[in-house]
């Protein structure tokens, strides 16, 4: 697959220039002015253990704004990678955890674990824990698409199915919240409409560790997503186990979708938006490609929401949730009337 | 010449329930082979089992020898490509880069093309005639470059044994033939094994050496083209009524039983345009007088009309003399298709004096003296003879 190569390379070099300035803007800016040498003393610090002053600055950038950037870069690309995903498993350009419902599953879970966990006399809810009732919310949903999506092959169909099992779930949620006590639904409040502002150092491996393995598996599967492009058939025919890889892509994308939606709660859009994007922006469907720009991609697009979120209103902050679907529903719009193409 | 496929007792169909029954196929190196039959009739079905996507409801399909479950998918993809209806919109794809999935059971884990695969895509490409098409969009082309970038992918597969369902289905004449002569093609210079489900009865016959006829459940027929596919074969394989299947020519003629008003004086193909157009018009026809071994004589038959034939090589005898003229003088008017006027058909040309009323195609310096007392008009296409006929 010969593309233009030239092409190619300026636009990964756009988005991880991209990405990093995000970062830097993440890092650097918010409601709070820090100064470019604070800035750089409190890595000094952190790096080389030197002053050991802990500071006002110090904990603004160590221990809300770092942490928060770097899970900005980590559920960007996971949401995207999701997104890419089950766009090919789906051969549906309009699909994406969030559009499906599986993000909702994973809230409904995590609620359940949160908020009921304490009622079940479990203490203390570790990241791992709530990942895994996250993954248990997802795959169930994923479960009831899935099997929607063996009888109806229509596009709108599925979307419809996944939206109501969201709500369906939200539902749940609620009746869950009203036997909550009060600064746990507050919580669950803000969590819900989706925000970054939630990791700790304590979150982060967890969330690294399990995106990164994802990823990884992902780009292994960048072949096989190729061929199956052209259909399950003519996959097989060309030497491509299509059970296996389809059990691969669920799998993947589940986790990665719940990993986020664990963390950082339910986060619309950017799985489906990304991918486009990048398809449009690369002129290519070669998941090679795809792949890694999506990466990218997400972890800049997710940057930006967060940034604008932390700062349009500052110092108040508007919920990501609503950042992200300003700018994702509009590309479901789109898609939807060049429906043609689909 | 050694095999390639070979079904043993195979019953094919869906969900343990046998759509075709005793499928018995031995498919050489080299061979084309093709399944014919009506829309439904299951030709579908036995492809898709005998490439291994649909488990055969009884028996089995082996492939070199090995029992096709057996097959490893991976090796299978070396030795079968398959060409299948189903249409998928790939957007964002070049034809080159969908050519070149068919590399896929040869490149590496991430599908890394290497300069020879590159040759091979480059080579497929062209001998599809699908050169020029590389750096267009796939999705922008005509579904005849369509399925040649198809064949092209199944091609760089460099396939042992390739599978085409309906190859030529949505395409226009010209693809549809250059489509069969590739595979064909292909099938003599590189020895592969062609299996493929055809609409038309015609490309079938002529462009493959084995032809199996399915129909009600089962192979109706098999064997070379032209030993199996007779007059009566394809309308009845087809259930046509009010048409006829000429085996010698390999064309469809409707039938005209129409009641006969028009003669039409034949030979040498001449009368073949006349007799389809006074068809088309409803008009009924008798023609003569035909030498049996005359393409005339042949459409004729084909198309039910009224003949008065003679036996080959043979002077004209009384009896076919009495009998078109007994004819003629019955119809409104006769025609005179303009065939060469040799000495034996000087009977034909003798008879058109008993017509009441000539439309010729002849130029009026060779007509002096030809039809006696008949009124005369002069056609020179068969839009002036509708214009004529009709007025």
């Amino acid at each position: 697959m010969e593309r233009n190569g030239v092409k190619t390379l300026f636009w990964f070099g756009i988005l991880l220039v991209g990405t990093a300035c995000v970062f830097l803007l993440n890092v650097g800016l918010g409601s709070v002015n820090i100064t470019g040498s604070d800035i750089v003393r409190v890595f000094a610090d952190e790096l080389f253990g030197q002053s050991g002053v802990k500071d006002n600055a110090h904990l603004i950038i160590w221990q809300l704004r770092l942490p928060r950037a770097m899970a900005g870069l980590a559920c960007g690309a996971a949401l995207a990678i999701s997104g890419l995903l089950l766009q090919t498993f789906f051969e549906n350009p309009i699909v994406e955890p969030y559009v499906l419902g599986v993000s909702s599953g994973s809230s409904l879970f995590v609620a359940l674990v949160t908020m009921g966990g304490f009622t079940f006399g479990v203490r203390q809810v570790t990241p791992l824990f709530r990942f895994t009732g996250a993954f248990i919310g997802a795959m169930l949903v994923m479960a009831v698409v899935l099997l929607a999506a063996a009888r109806v092959k229509n596009v709108v169909t599925l979307l419809i199915v996944g939206l109501m099992a969201g709500y369906i779930c939200s539902a749940a949620a609620s009746i869950l919240s009203a036997f909550a006590e009060r600064e746990q639904i507050a919580g669950y409040a803000i969590w819900s409409m989706g925000t970054f502002s939630g990791f700790t150092w304590q979150h982060l491996p967890v969330l690294y560790g399990i995106v990164t393995v994802s990823l990884v598996l992902a780009c292994l599967l960048a072949k096989p997503l190729n061929a199956l492009q052209m259909g399950d058939r003519y996959a097989a025919s060309m030497g491509v186990n299509v059970r296996a890889v389809r059990c691969a892509i669920i799998l993947v994308s589940s986790v990665l979708s719940a990993a986020v939606t664990a963390f950082a709660g339910p986060v619309s859009f950017i799985g489906l938006a990304v991918p486009h994007i990048c398809r449009i922006l690369f002129h290519t469907s070669d998941s090679r490609i795809l792949l890694p720009a999506a990466m990218l991609g997400g972890a800049l697009m997710a940057g930006l929401c967060d940034f604008a979120a932390r700062t349009i209103v500052s110092p108040a902050e508007l919920p990501l949730g609503a950042i992200t679907a300003v700018i994702g529903a509009p590309v479901v719009v789109f898609l939807l009337t060049r429906k043609d193409k689909l | 010449m050694s095999e390639i496929l070979r079904t043993v007792r195979l019953d094919v169909g869906y969900e343990g329930k046998a759509v075709i029954s005793g499928v018995e196929i031995e498919a050489l190196r080299g061979q084309t082979i093709c399944l014919i039959g009506p829309n439904g009739a299951g030709k579908s079905t036995i492809l898709r089992t005998l490439s291994g996507m649909l488990a055969p409801v009884e028996g089995t399909v082996y492939i070199k020898g090995e029992d096709l479950r057996t097959v490893k998918i991976s090796a299978l993809s070396r030795t079968m490509a398959v060409v299948l209806t189903e249409k998928r919109n790939m957007d964002m794809t070049t034809a080159y880069e969908v050519a070149a999935m068919g590399r896929m059971p040869y490149t590496g884990f991430f599908g890394r093309l290497e300069e020879a695969d590159h040759r091979i895509i480059r080579e497929c490409m062209s001998v599809v005639g699908a050169a020029g098409l590389a750096k267009r969009e796939y999705h922008s082309l005509s579904d005849g470059e369509k399925q040649k970038v198809m064949i092209a992918r199944a091609l760089a597969q460099e396939p042992e044994l390739m599978i085409l369902d309906e190859p030529t289905s949505h395409l226009d004449i010209r693809h549809k033939v250059e489509v069969v002569g590739i595979l064909s093609r292909m099938a003599k210079e590189r020895g592969m094994t062609v299996i493929l489900a055809l609409h038309d009865v015609d490309l079938a016959v002529k462009g493959c050496q084995y032809a199996l006829l399915v129909r009600d459940g089962e192979i109706a027929a098999q064997g070379r083209p032209e030993d199996i596919v007779q007059e009566n074969t394809i309308t009845d394989l087809y259930q046509i009524n009010g048409a006829s299947y000429n085996a010698l020519l390999g064309c469809m003629e409707l039938h005209n039983n129409n009641p006969i008003s028009a003669f039409v004086s034949a030979g040498a193909g001449r009368g073949t345009p006349v007799y389809r157009a006074l068809s088309r018009m409803g008009i009924g026809t008798a023609t003569g007088i035909l030498f049996e071994n005359d393409v005339d004589c042949c459409i004729a038959r084909s198309m039910q009309l009224k003949a008065v034939v003679q036996k080959p090589f043979t002077p004209i005898g009384e009896e076919q003399i009495a009998e078109a003229a007994g004819l003629i003088r019955q119809c409104r008017y006769a025609i005179d298709s303009g065939f060469p006027a040799g000495p034996y058909c000087q009977a034909s040309l003798d008879l058109l004096r008993e017509a009441k009323q000539v439309f010729t195609f002849r130029k009026p310096e060779e007509c002096r003296g030809l039809y006696g007392s008949a009124s005369v008009c002069f056609v020179d296409s068969i839009a002036r003879l509708q214009r004529e006929l009709e007025a």
